[in-house]
């Protein structure tokens, strides 16, 4: 079976590249504008891994891991956050959840192949 | 007193007069023995015994005890040449005998009483000379001075002589303490304790207590008593404490002395500082005007003061001023003596101002790591299609019709956007170093190994001959992943600024004595001048930026991430270099962490 990867973000220009990417990858995106979408989809038909930035609107992305981990009880799921802020480093080192990984924008596709391998053998 | 010249005869002290004297006596004496001899001789019935009186008496007034003797000595030779000449003239005989015993019985009794009154004189005399208050005497309508004893004249320093051709109102040492002196003479008969300046000898004033009375005749006596270091003790005194309010009463930070924690004192800076008026403060206790959160920090100095008991050092606290402001001071205390006891004394400075601009550099900090962070982020994401794209285009030539030729020039591509990613990352890494937030992960590796792993990654073996002159077993304790970017930024700089063929020496040295741990990274490359030093570790700087940024184009941030990564460790990053022949750039870490760095560890 192919994994099943989410990718949220707001940025058409990233989602279009991220389904070639992810296909190129072997595995079958899920792309998705914004995160109460994204979590309707999740409780629908939950993916093997989320690609999650964090500068969105309505719900940010912090946000959205939130409402993940709590409501929808995604504990085990990975999610991999997917921003070009340098600040992301700081909050992952904060909420210190063991399922949480990070893509610093711009990532290379020898890059994410190496990332995705360590989530999903 | 010491005003004749002696000359010393037979082992006595004789003055001019005195020998005079003597001198008289010896001939009255000679004389007498003459005449009585020739008088006896021609057998004259008058006698002139009574000559013998002159010279006895003469000599009982002016030598006591020694007109006893002469006495003594007449007797006999009046007694020789009566035997001499009246024998055996019994009644004669006897009449003479009885006019010697008669001769020391008179000189007896004048030089008991002589004696008597000398020896009394001679007691005031002492008492006069040997006083430690000055006597002087002096008429009491021309002023002139008739006497003066010894201590008077050593303040002074005249000697009597010159004391006498003199009038003691010139004495004084200014026409105001002359004309004070003739009030105080005229307004009553004796005055005691009339305080004055005196002129000495050397026209220096010295000041004195004077206590005059009249006594017979038309004396004056007057006691003189050295006031001189008293009053000079005063005055200094008293110009020290003007001094010490000038000080206090100028000085640019604010003064408060506190006795039993009461304000006793506060200077006009504290006043400005506080905006309260001097009632408001003098009396109160200081802890009123502390502001209520910083009450606790504020030492409580115990009703019975004791300057044994430790102050505090420098304290930060809050005072509220009139106007319901809360100014920040930092506040020194220090135990002194005031009065006779002792008191805190309280230097404040106002650091209202200091703390403000703090937070207000704290604040531009903050923001401007905000606005690094959002350019960051702007910047980055674009490249995100740029890179995908590319790297799909190249691992799939196929798919995407991608020739060779094409292929080379995207990866290319691909090489540009890696190093601008690189150069944000950087810039990103060097803005949050400024704010020295990051804690270093502490742990023991091998250099050998990680040298080992940065050279295969690079793949510098094939860009340069590389010599490793590293022990094999050497392991340190630091922050690995910073060392290894520290050491891969010198590498990559070494053979960004050497032309083939590239020669790169790693070495290591250090001693067991050597607190260090010294590696070393040498090339054969175009070498630093020496004002370019100092500039190449600092945010964009590049060796010789006219000309070499154009044909080495890279930008000059890993070396100033690499010094602040090694500062961190408590370390530094020298330098050697000669102009086209090599650089030599040695990282030196200390071999014990710091102590801060291992109460950061978790």
């Amino acid at each position: 079976m192919t994994y099943k990867i989410l990718v949220v973000e707001d940025d058409q220009a990233i989602l279009d590249l991220m389904d070639l990417l992810i296909r190129k990858l072997g595995y079958e995106p899920v792309l998705i504008g914004n995160g109460i979408d994204a979590l309707k989809s999740i409780q629908a038909d939950p993916p093997a891994l989320i690609l999650l930035d964090i500068m969105m609107m309505p719900l940010n992305g912090w946000e959205f891991l939130e409402k993940l981990r709590t409501e929808c009880r995604m504990k085990d799921l990975p999610v991999i956050i997917f921003s070009a802020s340098p600040a992301v480093d700081e909050h992952i080192a904060k909420i210190r959840d063991p399922h949480l990984g990070v893509l610093h924008k711009p990532v290379s596709l020898a890059e994410l192949r190496d990332t995705l391998k360590t989530y999903l053998p | 007193m010491p005003m004749d010249r002696y000359i010393g005869i037979a082992g006595k002290k004789l003055s001019h007069t005195d020998i005079v004297r003597v001198c008289v006596i010896l001939s009255l004496t000679m004389c007498c023995i003459l005449l009585t001899s020739v008088s006896l001789s021609l057998r004259v019935e008058t006698i002139y015994s009574q000559l013998f009186y002159f010279p006895i008496l003469y000599a009982a007034y002016f030598f006591p005890r020694r007109g006893l003797y002469l006495a003594g000595f007449c007797a006999i030779v009046y007694e020789i040449l009566a035997y001499v000449y009246l024998f055996p003239n019994t009644s004669a005989l006897l009449l003479t005998t009885g006019q010697a015993i008669l001769f020391i019985c008179i000189a007896g009794v004048v030089s008991y009483f002589i004696e008597k009154i000398n020896s009394s004189e001679a007691r005031y005399r002492s008492i006069f000379d040997t006083s430690l208050l000055g006597i002087v005497l002096f008429d009491q309508n021309s002023f002139a001075i008739r006497m003066a004893n010894s201590y008077f004249l050593q303040i002074l320093g005249y000697s009597q002589e010159e004391l006498h051709a003199m009038t003691f109102p010139q004495l004084l040492s200014s026409k105001d303490e002359q004309r004070r002196f003739f009030e105080f003479l005229g307004s009553s008969e004796d005055v005691i304790n009339f305080e004055t300046m005196l002129l000495t000898n050397r026209q220096e004033t010295l000041w004195v207590n004077l206590s005059w009375s009249r006594i017979n005749g038309n004396l004056v006596s007057c006691s003189v008593i050295n006031i001189d270091e008293r009053k000079r003790a005063e005055q200094d005194a008293r110009e020290n404490y003007q001094q010490y309010q000038q000080v206090t009463e100028s000085a640019p930070t604010s003064i408060v002395i506190l006795k039993n924690n009461v304000i006793v004192y506060v200077n006009p800076s504290f006043l400005a500082f506080s905006g309260y008026e001097l009632g408001e403060l003098i009396g109160k206790d200081l802890y009123m005007f502390i502001h209520a959160d910083d009450r606790d920090e504020f030492p409580v100095f115990s009703e019975t003061a004791d300057s044994r008991i430790p102050l505090p050092g420098m304290t930060e606290i809050r005072l509220l001023a009139k106007n319901g402001e809360s100014r920040l001071a930092a506040f020194f205390f220090t135990w002194i003596i005031q009065k006779g006891s002792p008191a805190v004394l309280i230097n404040l400075m106002d650091i209202t101002e200091r703390e403000r601009l703090k937070q207000t550099i704290a604040k531009d900090n903050e923001r401007r790591r905000g606005i690094i962070s959002t350019v960051a982020h702007e910047l980055r994401t674009p490249l995100q299609p740029i890179m995908g794209y590319l790297n799909l285009l190249t691992e799939d030539p196929q798919t995407y019709g991608v020739t060779d030729e094409t292929r080379a020039i995207l990866n290319r591509c691909a090489k540009s956007v890696d190093r601008e990613r690189q150069i944000i990352n950087q810039m990103l890494e060097l803005s949050v170093l400024d704010s020295g937030k990051i804690p270093l992960k502490y742990s023991k590796f091998s250099v050998y190994s990680m040298l080992k792993t940065i050279l295969d990654a690079g793949g510098y073996i094939t860009k340069a001959d590389i010599t490793l002159d590293v022990p094999q077993d050497l392991t340190i304790e630091a922050d690995e992943n910073k060392v290894s970017i520290v050491i891969e930024s010198m590498l990559s700089n070494a053979i960004n600024y050497s032309k083939p063929p590239r020669k790169v020496r790693i070495m290591y040295s250090t001693s067991p004595a050597d607190p260090m741990h010294r590696l070393s990274i040498q090339d054969n490359g175009i070498g630093i001048t020496n004002s370019q030093l100092d500039e190449i570790f600092e945010p964009f700087q590049l060796p010789d930026s006219g000309n070499m940024s154009r044909k080495y184009d890279r930008i000059g941030l890993s070396l100033s991430i690499a010094k602040k990564y090694v500062q961190m460790h408590g370390g530094f990053i020298s330098v050697d270099s000669i102009v086209n022949l090599g650089s030599t750039f040695t990282i030196h870490l200390p071999k014990q962490r710091p102590e801060e760095e291992i109460s950061h560890d978790v």
